[in-house]
């Protein structure tokens, strides 16, 4: 696959804060990214960064086939909270940015179309945007972020401040949007990340913790475990597991063991059978794989 | 056409939607109505209203139709310039405050296109606005009061535009940096006063000032020439707008980073 952005060593920094600390990264054409981290991570100021609306105090960013005159042209940006023109409806809003994006009246009208079919709004094209709701103001910033057919389309937290329906509305339109362009969004969501994205950026503080595709991580990071549910505390049982070689890592909270084990099948015998020998007083017991959420939190407590 | 005159055109839009394109027309056409016709109605209002002992002579020589005129260029340097600052003190940092700013200037706008749009639909709703309050002066000072030249008027008027020009300017200048809109209104309205206050205390040393405008205008309109240094004032203003403006897009820029 081609990159469509190379960044390198990224700063931002606002007086003796550090904001965005020496990032390097790339973006596969066509590819979802996510940027994930913790509030306060310096998502945003990446994101902003990227978009054109902050100036970074040092580092590169560089796009693949637009390195001529206005990079804004190629970029597509919806912020955290957008806000619009209250007095204007949706469908002036639209066309509005597709005119400042040089698209012709006639382009204009046609994409504005197009866009309030894609995000839902068709309904609500001539209402003011003052009487929207938080979710038509979100569909409302994909639109606008769209609007110009963009190479490079970043969402800042589209997803966080939206209800479960919401929520699900948007997935399933990025997955839309997937199609046409590539896409850069933040959350300090791992699942979000987890449907639509094939690759994930980490950051923390501000640093790069972590970054790969999915498919990568999960092969390199997700690790076998056996879950134990016990009656009574268990620990003394859990002391002598802790012992084993092939036991990796053991947590027991409140009677439930999570063990991380090398080899799974062997394993499962294993501690079946000192279930049976031992008459440990045991409720559940599953078999499964670590998830990525505990990978994620442990890189962004770490 | 063009990316300006798409942002030209959404300034007007703006202004008529929210109603400005009404309310400060009015405001300057009453305040150009109020001054001759309460001059004019003065000594009945006087009359009428007032608690004069019985048998006094009530004698208020009417003033000259120039004297009107200057009067009411007074009312608008007060009210008028308040309410142009107040009309205008969002124009651009209420867009940075709300935040749709972000959701512009992400799309290839220029930033003089966007700077100079506003200012120019700013600049012309001011002007217009003045011009139909002075017509309105001129209309009933003539009627009411006595002829008066309209050459001299034109002229008048035309000099005392200028001042609301650059006083617009100031306003576009503290709205591209500022974040508050109120602190825009209240430092233009405290730039004018210091500047006209300067201006009068030390008429030798201000001679190049743009209020020096006001003078100017009222020295049309009552004697039909302007005052010294006519030239030198219209040519030090016309010059400070450039600067304003250009400075106004070069902190615009730099207030994005």
């Amino acid at each position: 696959m081609e990159k469509l952005i190379t960044v390198e060593g990224l700063s931002k920094r606002y007086g003796k804060d550090v904001a965005v600390d020496d990032l390097s990264f790339q973006i596969q054409k066509g590819s979802c990214t996510a940027l994930l981290g913790p509030n306060g991570a310096g998502k945003t100021t990446t994101l902003k960064m990227l978009a054109g609306l902050l100036s970074p105090s040092s580092g590169k960013i560089e796009f693949e086939e637009m390195s001529e005159g206005d990079l804004r042209k190629y970029i597509g940006y919806l912020p955290q909270y957008p806000v619009f023109y209250n007095w204007m409806s949706a469908s002036e809003f639209l066309t509005y940015v597709a005119r400042l994006a040089f698209l012709s009246k006639k382009e204009a009208v046609v994409r504005t179309n197009e866009l309030l079919e894609l995000v839902g709004l068709e309904d609500a094209r001539d209402r003011r945007i003052g009487n929207f709701s938080g979710g038509m103001k979100q569909r409302l910033g994909i639109a606008q972020a769209m609007i110009h057919s963009p190479k490079l389309v970043m969402l800042d937290e589209p997803v966080s401040a939206l209800d479960p329906v919401g929520r699900r509305d948007v997935i399933d339109m990025l997955e839309e949007l997937k199609k046409q362009t590539t896409i850069l969004f933040s959350t300090h969501v791992l699942s979000d990340a987890e449907e639509v994205c094939d690759d994930i950026l980490i950051i923390r503080g501000g640093k790069m913790a972590l970054s790969g595709s999915l498919q990568e991580l999960r092969e390199r990071y997700q690790k076998d475990v056996i879950t134990v549910q016990v009656k009574g505390d268990g620990g003394a049982w859990v002391k002598k597991l802790e012992s084993y070689d092939w036991v990796l890592d053991v947590t027991l909270e409140g009677g439930l063991m999570t063990l991380v084990v090398d080899e799974v099948e062997s394993a499962r015998e294993k501690i079946l059978r000192e279930i049976v020998d031992l008459s440990i007083p045991v409720v559940s017991f599953s078999v499964g794989q670590s998830s990525l959420e505990e990978l994620f939190m442990k890189v962004v407590r770490a | 056409m063009s990316q300006w005159m798409i942002l030209f055109r959404k300034e007007w839009l703006e202004m008529a939607r929210n109603y400005k394109l009404v309310w400060i027309p009015l405001v300057f056409i009453a305040l150009g109505i109020m001054q001759p016709v309460t001059s004019y109605f003065l000594p009945d209002i006087l009359k009428n209203a007032g608690d004069l002992p019985e048998g006094s002579v009530i004698e208020i020589p009417l003033p000259t139709s120039g004297e009107v005129m200057v009067q009411t260029l007074g009312q608008i340097s007060q009210l008028g310039v308040l309410v142009l600052a107040l009309a205008f003190m969002g124009i651009v940092s209420s867009e940075r405050k709300s935040g749709v700013l972000d959701l512009v200037l992400v799309k290839p706008v220029s930033l003089p296109h966007f700077v100079t749009s506003k200012w120019l639909s700013a600049v012309i709703v001011a002007v217009v606005s003045f011009f139909l309050g002075m017509l309105a002066a001129y209309y009933y000072t003539t009627r009411l009061i006595g002829e008066l030249s309209f050459g001299d008027f034109v002229r008048g008027s035309v000099t005392y535009s200028l001042w609301l020009v650059f006083l617009v300017t100031v306003v576009m200048f503290l709205s591209s940096f500022l974040m508050q809109s109120g602190l825009v209104a209240f430092l233009t309205l405290l730039f004018a006063i210091l500047l006209s206050a300067a201006t009068s205390l030390a008429p030798r040393w201000m001679e190049w000032s743009p209020a020096r405008l006001t003078t100017h205008a009222s020295a049309f309109m009552v004697s039909g020439e302007a005052a010294d240094k006519f030239i030198l004032t219209l040519t030090i203003t016309t010059f400070m707008i450039v600067i304003l403006l250009l400075s106004s897009i070069q902190l615009f820029k730099q207030s994005r980073t």
